[in-house]
């Protein structure tokens, strides 16, 4: 028996396509109880933003295998195409998405050994869209234990995937593929915890309520950040973002007054000149009483002027400080691609030669469900 | 193996200690990216070492081994190791050794001159509990001062790393610096009370009716150092010194502390009885 992968990615289809052929994750079952009464008895489907992908484990020659399930896709995507109540991991609308007209070269179908390489790549996060993510693992799990449930995963499927996520965690120990902070908004919280002993009973000052500000103090809040204090010109927008992360919203013109209190401020108004430069901060910092203070300037042009970084304890960072530190981490995992390809191949060979020991019985294909062979 | 004696050992320990300094320029330039054990294993070898020393010494003298300025500065040494050993337990503060071990080798490479360390008479020159209790807690208060420095050292790297954006001071495993802030100012004030509990005891121990305790030089640098150790912690505590200006006051009292300890020590008719008859 072997496994087989067909599906699409972003690597392969824009997102245009790949709606298409999303599975609603209500309709999972079903779908994998067609593919059963298509004779693939152990199956799994993996449905997110970035992927579409159908594992199978199957006795078949692998071009007839490919071709009966690019006919279930064509299929499936236009039953899924009628309006209903199923709902998406990424987009409510999904299950109203126009039908495909045809399915291009943009599926790809890999067979043993690749299927099992990219089933690895897949868990450990090398074929996501951010490198090294760990979102991807936690959905590859979630998949499995769909099928599992419903009684579609067997020998093959339950050992291949078991060892996918043994690989993920051995990659993720042994390796930096999952090292760092690839966002400005996480290098931003990455840089607080490298200035502040801990990241709890500090206080978040958000001048200006952009995108990247939100998400910054999103990730700042979930690191512990004891409140979070949002300062905007547009007072709603300041009270509904305050309200959303548990802090308060102040008036614009009296974000001043809160610095004896706060510990980091992220600003990102559309001023066009500083609104906070040395002469004003430098009384502040006495009021403070010293204390060390990380300044995040994510605004073009920018918030703060530069020469506030001279000031003792005073850390200023803009966007594209964040931005590099950033891309370093990236790079950083790009260059660990090789080490966990090496690690993926020794395992996918071990997984075969294990598979190529094993006695072949007459209940072979039929043994669903069976408790996953120890790895 | 009679040949082989506590220098010997203390020798081998300064050796590590060595060893462990040019495997801290490698983590360096690295950027300190690796939580690896291994500078923490070789100090930790050295410390063995360096313990055997002053085991040895002890059970040869059947004393404390703090009788002369060798067993002094040896003892300091010791007292920053085991401080070391104990911190660098906590995984992010482990690379306190790197900064530690070029102190400890210094140190070590200047315990080794011959002329800190006479041949004994045939009784050590000071004895009594109170005279242990007084060298030992001074001695533990270099060896924290001495941790202090190279936190403060340890602070001030990562600080100019963060001040002027170099990607390591992110991508490294050093602790946040207000970490190394608090580390640095619990070691000095560990090091203020164990000086102020030594120079006390002190003052009680016994001396030649002749001898005149306030001026002596070794007394009189003593206060000195006191009044720097106490004037840099209120300046800290009390009137919110910058931490940037605490942690280079705490470097530089050290290495004047190091740089006259010899000294004073010579000049001292009370540390030195047998050369000021």
């Amino acid at each position: 028996m072997n496994v087989v992968v067909i599906g699409l990615s972003h690597h392969s289809s824009p997102v245009e396509l790949r709606e298409r052929f999303a599975f609603a994750e209500t309709k999972i079952p079903e779908a994998l109880k067609s593919l059963r009464n298509l004779g693939f008895a152990e199956a799994v489907i993996l449905s997110t933003c970035n992927r579409v992908e159908i594992y199978a484990a199957t006795t078949q020659e692998p071009a007839a295998t490919f071709a009966e399930l690019k006919q279930f896709l064509a299929r499936w995507s236009e039953t899924a195409g009628k309006p209903e109540a199923g709902s998406s991991r990424c987009d409510d609308r999904t299950a109203q998405r126009a039908v495909p007209t045809n399915i291009g070269n943009e599926l790809y179908t890999l067979a043993e050994p690749q299927s099992l390489q990219h089933l690895f790549k897949v868990a450990c996060g090398l074929d996501s869209m951010v490198l090294g993510e760990t979102e991807i693992l936690g959905q590859l799990k979630q998949a499995y234990a769909l099928a599992q449930q419903h009684g579609h995963t067997g020998a093959r499927l339950n050992k291949a995937f078991q060892r996918a996520f043994h690989v993920a965690k051995h990659v993720r120990t042994h390796t930096s593929i999952q090292r760092g902070s690839v966002s400005v908004a996480s290098a931003a919280v990455e840089l607080a915890e490298k200035i502040f002993n801990s990241l709890q009973d500090r206080e978040v000052l958000v001048i200006g309520a952009g995108d990247t500000s939100e998400k910054t103090a999103r990730a700042l809040r979930s690191r512990g950040a004891r409140s979070i204090i949002v300062a905007s010109r547009s007072h709603e927008r300041a009270a509904a973002l305050a309200n959303e992360l548990g802090g308060r919203a102040v008036p614009f013109d009296d974000w001043a007054a809160e610095f004896e209190k706060i510990d980091i401020v992220i600003s990102s108004t559309s001023a066009p000149h500083h609104i906070l430069d040395r002469a004003k901060l430098e009384p502040l910092m006495k009021a403070r009483k010293q204390r060390p203070l990380l300044l995040i300037d994510i605004a073009v042009p920018r918030d703060i002027d530069p020469a506030v970084n001279f000031l003792e304890n005073v850390y200023l960072y803009n966007i594209d400080d964040l931005q590099a530190i950033a891309d370093d981490y990236l790079k950083q995992r790009q260059d660990e691609i090789a080490r966990c390809e090496a690690i993926i191949a020794e395992k996918v060979k071990t997984l075969l030669e294990t598979k190529n020991l094993q006695p072949r019985t007459s209940t072979e294909g039929h043994g669903l469900n069976a408790a996953p062979a120890k790895l | 193996m009679a040949w082989f004696t506590d220098r010997h050992f203390f020798l081998l320990a300064v050796a590590v200690y060595g060893l462990s300094t040019v495997y801290s320029v490698f983590l360096w330039r690295k950027g300190f990216r690796k939580d690896d054990h291994v500078n923490y294993l070789l100090l930790l070898a050295a410390f063995v070492l360096h313990t055997v020393a002053m085991v040895r010494r002890g059970f040869s003298i059947n004393h404390c081994p703090v009788n002369n300025l060798f067993e002094a500065t040896v003892f300091i040494a010791w007292s920053a190791a085991a401080a070391y050993l104990v911190i660098g337990l906590l995984p992010k503060l482990r690379f306190l050794g790197a900064f530690a071990s070029p102190v400890l080798f210094a140190i070590g490479v200047f315990a080794l001159m011959p002329e800190l360390d006479p041949p004994h008479g045939p009784t050590p020159q000071f004895t009594g509990a109170l005279t242990s209790l007084h060298a030992a807690t001074i001695l533990l208060a270099y060896g924290a001062f001495g941790l202090g420095a190279a936190a403060a050292g340890m602070f001030l790297t990562e600080q100019h790393d963060l001040k002027f954006h170099k990607l390591r001071a992110v991508l490294s495993l050093l602790p946040p610096i207000q970490r190394l802030e608090i580390v640095t100012g619990r070691l000095v004030l560990a090091g203020f009370i164990l000086f102020t509990i030594g120079l006390e005891a002190g003052r009680y121990l016994p001396r030649a009716a002749d001898a005149s305790y306030w001026s002596d030089p070794k007394v009189i640098w003593s206060a000195f150092m006191w009044l720097v150790y106490l004037a840099l912690l209120v300046s800290r505590l009390a009137l919110a010194q910058s931490s940037r200006r605490f942690a280079y006051g705490v470097i530089a009292a050290f290495i004047f502390l190091l740089l006259t300890f010899w000294g004073t020590n010579l000049l001292s008719p009370l540390h030195q009885p047998l050369h000021h008859p």
